[in-house]
C-alpha cells in the first residue's frame, strides 16, 4: 500500500512540478516523496523508477494519441532505441535514483 | 556505510542529471536525452493536431489591433490599419512557423554553420565569409536603412519575429533547436539583407572566368567558340525586338584581354546545378476565354523542408496583396494584388569577375592599381566553433572586392591572390521593389518599382486587370565589352574594372508584344541588335521552346490550361536526339535487355510522366553519355567548363567526328556514333542494376525519384520522396533534388483570381499536419483556389483567428 501510494505521490508531484519547471525538477519530486513516505531502498528505487517512469510514458502516450503519432515515428527514425523506450528508461532511472536517494537519507536520521 | 551508501546514490542521480542535461557528440550528436524526451517541455511537445487554437495577444509597439485569420492551409490572410503594424504581424507570424529555417538560412548566408553543427561546416563558413556575404548584406543595409520606407518595413518586421523570440521557453522552440542543442537569438535588420543576398548567392554567382581562361590556353579559338558560344542561338529570346532599341547606349574603349599566363589548377567554387532555373509568363486578354491575362510563374530551386516560400495575404488601407513570401524578409516576393501580377524568373547574365591580384608583400596590405600601390582593408572574422575553440581568420578587400584564397585559406591553390568583383557587394534596395510591387495598379508602377532592384537579375513577368502584359529583365548590369568578363582580368590595371553600368531604362523590357504573350525560362534574354554584349555561364536552351510554341498555338486559354502547361512533362531534347541517337546503334549483337530498351525507346512518346520507362531508359542513357563525351573535360588536370546540353546534342548530330568523342583512355578513335553506343550499354546496365536493386520495373517516377530534403542534409526523418514526373530541360522542371518550388496562376479578372501549390506546408515543423500538407497536391499537378479578399469576413474555411492587440493601449 506504502508503495503504492509512493509511486502516485511520485505521479502527482512530478505532474505539478513539470508543468512549469524543467525536466529535472521531478528528481526533486521523487527524492522529497521518497523521503518523506520512508520506505525502504530498493521498493523506494522501484517506486521512484515507476512513478516518474508512468508520468513520462503516459503523457508521452497522450500527447501520441492526440497527434496520431505524426512526431513519434520520424523521432524514432533518428534515435536508437524506440522513443517511449527510451523516455521510459531516462525518466525511470532519474526518478528511480532521486527517490533512491531520499529514502537512504531518510532511513540515516 | 550509510553514509557512503546515500553519498554514492546522491552523485549518481546528479551525474544521471548533468549527463542527461546536456548534449554530446559521439559520432553523431546527441541532444540533451533528459529535456529532449521530457514530454513535458521535450520533443513531444512539438507534436500538432491539424486545429490551431484562436487566441488573442499582445505585441508591443503596435498602434492598433491586427487580426489575423488562418485559412485551410494555414496560410494567414493577415488584416492592419497601419502598414508599420502590417509588417511587425509578418513578421511575429513568418517566425511562428518558420523561425528555425529563417535563422539557419542567415546563419548559412553569414558563414555561421560551424556554431551550430561544428568544425565539419569551417571550411564552408570561411568561404561564405571571404565571399564578402556580409560585407554585401551591410551595403545593403546601410541603403535600406537610409530609406525611410524601407527601414521602417524591415524595422517592424524585425520587432515582430524578435517578440515571437522573446515569448519562447524551451517546450516552445522548433524540433531543430531541440536536437541540435541550441537557442534563437534576436533576429537584426542585417540578417533581412543577408537572407535577400542568400538569394543572390543561389541565382547570381556563377561564372566560368577561370575554366575559359584555361581553354583559351588549351584549345583554339574557333573550337572555343563551336564549343562554348556565347549565344547559341535556339529559340526565341525573351524579348525580340529587333531595331527597336532606340537609345544611345554607353559605350566603353576597347581594351585588349590580358590573361595570366599560368593554368589554374583550383576546384572552382561550387556552382548552382543547371536546373537551378524558372518558368514564367503572361498571355494577354486576346487569348484567354475569360479575355482578361493570365499571369503564371514557378521559380526551379532546390526542394527543401522546410519549404522555400511562405504564403501570405497582407491586407492594410494602403496594400492588398497575396503570393509567396520569403521566410526573414518583408512582404510578397510572387503575388498579385487587386490590379496587377508579377513573378520571376532568374536572369541568365554574367555578374562575376576575378581580378588577378599583385600584392606588394606578403602581408597583403598594399596591392597594385595603375601605378601606385592602393592600401587593402583586412577585416578579421571570428568563427564560433560547436564543441571547440573559436577560429581566427582575416579577409583582404581591395577595391574589386575581396580575396578568397590566400596564405591563410586554400593557399596553394594557384587562384590565390584573386579578388571578387560580384555585383551582389553593391549596395541595393531590392526590399523598396517589393513594396511598391505589393501596392502598384499599373504597368507604370511595376516600372517604377523594377527601379529599384539590382539584385539578384531577374525576369520580371507582369499582367494587370486594365489588360497589359510586360517582361523587364531587370537587374544592375555592368556594360561591357565584347567578350569582357568572360575570362579572368588583370587587377592591376583600372582600365579592365567595370566603368559604367546600363541605365535602367535601356535594360531588356518589353510591353504587349504583339504575339500575345511574354515568357521567359532562363534563355537567352534579347535579339542581336540589342547594343549591349552579354553572356552568362549557360543559358537554358528546351523550356523556353516549348513553353512558346504552346503559348503560340493556344487560343482561348483557360487558367487550367495554363496549369497543365506548368505540368507538361514533354521531352524536347529526347525528341531532337533520340531519333539520331537510335540510329547511331549498331542493334547486332544486343542482349535481351538491351534490346528491349531499345524497343522501349523506339516506341516512347518523348513525355517524361510518372509511369514512363522509356523516360527513364532515355535519361540513364543521357547521364552515361554526356561524362563520357566530355571525359577530357572531367579527367583534365585544370577546371574547365561543361559545354550544354544544347551544344552537346548539336555536335553529336552535324560534328561527330570532332576531337571530343574520342575518349582520351582508350586505344581506338571514337566518333559520336561509338560513344552513343558504349553510353547505350552503359545506360542500359545502370537500369538492369537499378532494377535488381529495388525490385521494380524502371518506372520514371521511380528511378528518378524525386527528393524533398529537410535543410538539415536531407535528414530522412524529415524528408520526402514524391512520384513526380517532368525533369530539367522540361517544363515540369522537376529532376532529383530541384524543382518547381512554387507554382502560381493569375487570372487578372475583376476581382483577380489565383491558384498556387508549393512542395510542402505552411508550418517548419516536422510534427505538423501542415509541415507537407501541399505535398500531394504539388507532386500531381493539383492547385488550391486562393482566398483574396479585401473583406476579412469574407474568409471561408476559417482555421483559428488570432488577434494582436497593443501591449500599452
Amino acid at each position: 500500500m506504502k508503495f503504492l501510494i509512493h509511486v502516485i505521490a511520485t505521479v502527482m508531484i512530478g505532474f505539478v512540478l513539470q508543468s512549469f519547471l524543467p525536466w529535472w525538477t521531478m528528481a526533486v519530486g521523487a527524492f522529497t516523496v521518497a523521503y518523506l513516505l520512508g520506505n525502504k531502498g530498493l521498493p523506494s528505487f522501484v517506486a521512484g523508477f515507476c512513478g516518474v517512469a508512468l508520468l513520462w510514458v503516459g503523457m508521452a502516450f497522450y500527447i501520441d494519441a492526440l497527434t496520431h503519432s505524426i512526431l513519434t515515428e520520424k523521432i524514432n527514425r533518428l534515435l536508437p532505441l524506440n522513443a517511449f523506450v527510451l523516455t521510459l528508461l531516462v525518466g525511470g532511472m532519474v526518478g528511480g535514483f532521486a527517490s533512491l536517494t531520499g529514502a537512504l537519507l531518510k532511513g540515516k536520521s | 556505510m550509510k553514509v557512503v551508501k546515500i553519498g554514492l546514490s546522491f552523485v549518481i542521480t546528479l551525474v544521471l542529471i548533468y549527463a542527461l542535461n546536456r548534449s554530446w557528440n559521439f559520432g553523431s550528436p546527441i541532444p540533451p536525452l533528459g529535456k529532449f524526451l521530457n514530454p513535458f517541455e521535450g520533443f513531444w511537445q512539438n507534436a500538432e493536431t491539424k486545429d490551431v487554437r484562436s487566441e488573442t495577444l499582445t505585441l508591443s509597439g503596435l498602434k492598433d489591433d491586427v487580426i489575423i485569420h488562418y485559412d485551410s492551409l494555414l496560410i494567414p490572410h493577415i488584416y492592419a490599419k497601419h502598414d508599420a503594424d502590417l509588417y511587425m504581424a509578418q513578421g511575429y507570424i513568418t517566425a511562428r512557423n518558420r523561425l528555425w529555417q529563417m535563422e539557419f538560412q542567415t546563419h548559412a548566408a553569414a558563414g555561421r554553420i560551424s556554431e551550430i553543427i561544428g568544425p565539419a561546416a569551417l571550411d564552408y563558413d570561411r568561404t561564405q565569409r571571404r565571399r564578402g556575404m556580409v560585407f554585401a548584406a551591410e551595403n545593403s543595409l546601410r541603403v535600406m536603412e537610409a530609406d525611410p520606407i524601407a527601414k521602417a518595413m524591415v524595422s517592424q518586421y524585425t520587432q515582430g519575429i524578435n517578440q515571437y523570440i522573446a515569448s519562447l521557453q524551451y517546450k516552445d522552440l522548433p524540433l531543430e533547436y531541440k536536437l541540435l542543442d541550441y537557442e534563437p537569438e534576436l533576429w537584426t535588420n542585417l540578417k533581412c539583407g543577408l537572407l535577400l543576398k542568400n538569394m543572390a548567392l543561389t541565382l547570381n554567382s556563377g561564372d566560368k572566368d577561370l575554366e575559359m581562361t584555361n581553354a583559351l590556353q588549351l584549345f583554339d579559338k574557333a573550337l572555343i567558340d563551336l564549343v562554348w558560344p556565347d549565344d547559341e542561338r535556339v529559340g526565341d529570346p525573351i524579348v525580340d525586338n529587333p531595331g527597336g532599341w532606340n537609345f544611345n547606349p554607353i559605350t566603353l574603349d576597347s581594351v585588349p584581354l590580358a590573361l595570366p599566363d599560368e593554368l589554374v589548377t583550383v576546384k572552382p567554387l561550387e556552382k548552382s546545378p543547371p536546373d537551378v532555373g524558372s518558368n514564367n509568363w503572361a498571355v494577354s486578354g486576346a487569348k484567354t476565354h475569360n479575355k482578361a491575362p493570365i499571369l503564371c510563374n514557378d521559380p526551379h530551386l532546390n526542394l527543401t523542408l522546410p519549404s522555400i516560400w511562405y504564403v501570405v495575404h497582407l491586407q492594410s488601407p494602403s496594400v492588398n496583396v497575396m503570393g509567396a513570401s520569403l521566410p526573414g524578409a518583408p512582404a510578397v516576393i510572387s503575388g498579385f494584388n487587386d490590379s496587377i501580377a508579377w513573378g520571376v524568373t532568374n536572369a541568365q547574365r554574367d555578374l562575376v569577375d576575378w581580378y588577378k591580384i599583385e600584392f606588394k608583400d606578403a602581408t597583403l596590405r598594399e596591392y597594385r592599381s595603375d601605378s601606385v600601390w592602393k592600401d587593402s582593408r583586412q577585416v578579421v572574422e571570428k568563427l564560433l566553433v560547436k564543441g571547440g575553440e573559436p577560429v581566427w581568420d582575416t579577409v583582404t578587400y581591395t577595391h574589386h572586392g575581396p580575396v578568397l584564397y590566400d596564405q591563410r585559406f586554400h593557399g596553394d591553390h594557384e587562384m590565390k591572390h584573386y579578388a571578387l568583383r560580384w555585383i551582389a557587394h553593391d549596395p541595393s534596395e531590392e526590399i523598396l521593389t517589393f513594396y511598391k510591387l505589393n501596392r502598384g495598379r499599373n504597368h507604370a508602377d511595376y516600372m517604377e518599382a523594377l527601379n529599384h532592384f539590382s539584385s539578384p537579375a531577374q525576369n520580371f513577368a507582369f499582367a494587370s486587370t486594365n489588360g497589359d502584359i510586360a517582361m523587364r529583365i531587370q537587374g544592375k548590369y555592368p556594360v561591357r565589352r565584347k567578350e569582357e568578363g568572360k575570362y579572368i582580368l588583370d587587377g592591376t590595371r583600372s582600365s579592365t574594372e567595370w566603368q559604367a553600368f546600363i541605365p535602367n531604362e535601356q535594360n531588356v523590357m518589353q510591353v504587349n508584344p504583339s504575339r500575345g504573350f511574354v515568357s521567359s525560362a532562363n534563355q537567352f534574354p534579347v535579339d542581336s541588335t540589342y547594343p549591349y554584349y552579354i553572356n552568362a555561364t549557360s543559358y537554358e536552351a528546351y523550356r523556353n521552346r516549348r513553353i512558346n510554341k504552346l503559348l503560340h498555338e493556344m487560343s482561348d486559354i483557360t487558367p487550367r490550361d495554363m496549369m497543365e502547361l506548368q505540368f507538361d512533362t514533354y521531352n524536347l531534347k529526347a525528341e531532337e536526339s533520340l531519333p539520331t541517337f537510335l540510329n547511331y546503334l549498331d542493334t547486332a549483337g544486343f542482349t535481351v535487355a538491351q534490346k528491349s530498351a531499345y524497343l522501349i525507346l523506339k516506341s516512347w512518346d518523348y513525355e517524361n510522366s510518372v509511369d514512363s520507362e522509356g523516360a527513364s531508359y532515355y535519361e540513364a542513357w543521357w547521364d552515361a553519355l554526356f561524362p563520357m563525351i566530355w571525359d577530357e573535360i572531367k579527367n583534365s588536370k585544370v577546371a574547365l567548363d561543361y559545354p550544354t546540353t544544347y551544344t552537346t546534342i548539336k555536335l553529336i548530330k552535324e560534328n561527330p567526328e570532332l576531337v571530343f568523342f574520342d575518349m582520351v583512355d582508350t586505344p581506338e578513335k571514337e566518333t559520336a556514333r561509338e560513344v552513343v553506343q558504349l553510353a547505350f550499354v552503359k545506360g542500359v546496365e545502370a537500369i538492369e542494376t537499378w532494377k535488381v536493386e529495388q525490385k521494380k520495373e524502371p518506372r520514371w517516377a521511380d528511378f528518378k525519384d524525386t527528393f524533398i530534403g529537410h535543410l538539415l542534409q536531407g535528414l530522412p526523418a524529415f524528408s520526402y520522396h514524391v512520384q513526380h514526373g517532368g525533369n530539367h530541360d522540361i517544363v515540369n522542371a522537376s529532376s532529383r533534388r530541384h524543382g518547381p518550388s512554387w507554382r502560381m496562376v493569375v487570372s487578372l479578372e475583376k476581382p483577380v483570381r489565383a491558384w498556387g501549390v508549393y512542395p510542402g506546408g505552411q508550418s517548419g515543423n516536422p510534427g505538423s499536419p501542415y509541415y507537407n500538407s501541399m505535398l500531394d497536391f504539388w507532386a500531381d499537378g493539383k492547385y488550391y483556389t486562393f482566398q483574396f479578399s479585401a473583406e476579412p469576413g469574407a474568409l471561408k474555411d476559417r482555421l483559428a483567428t488570432l488577434t494582436l492587440k497593443p501591449a500599452n493601449p
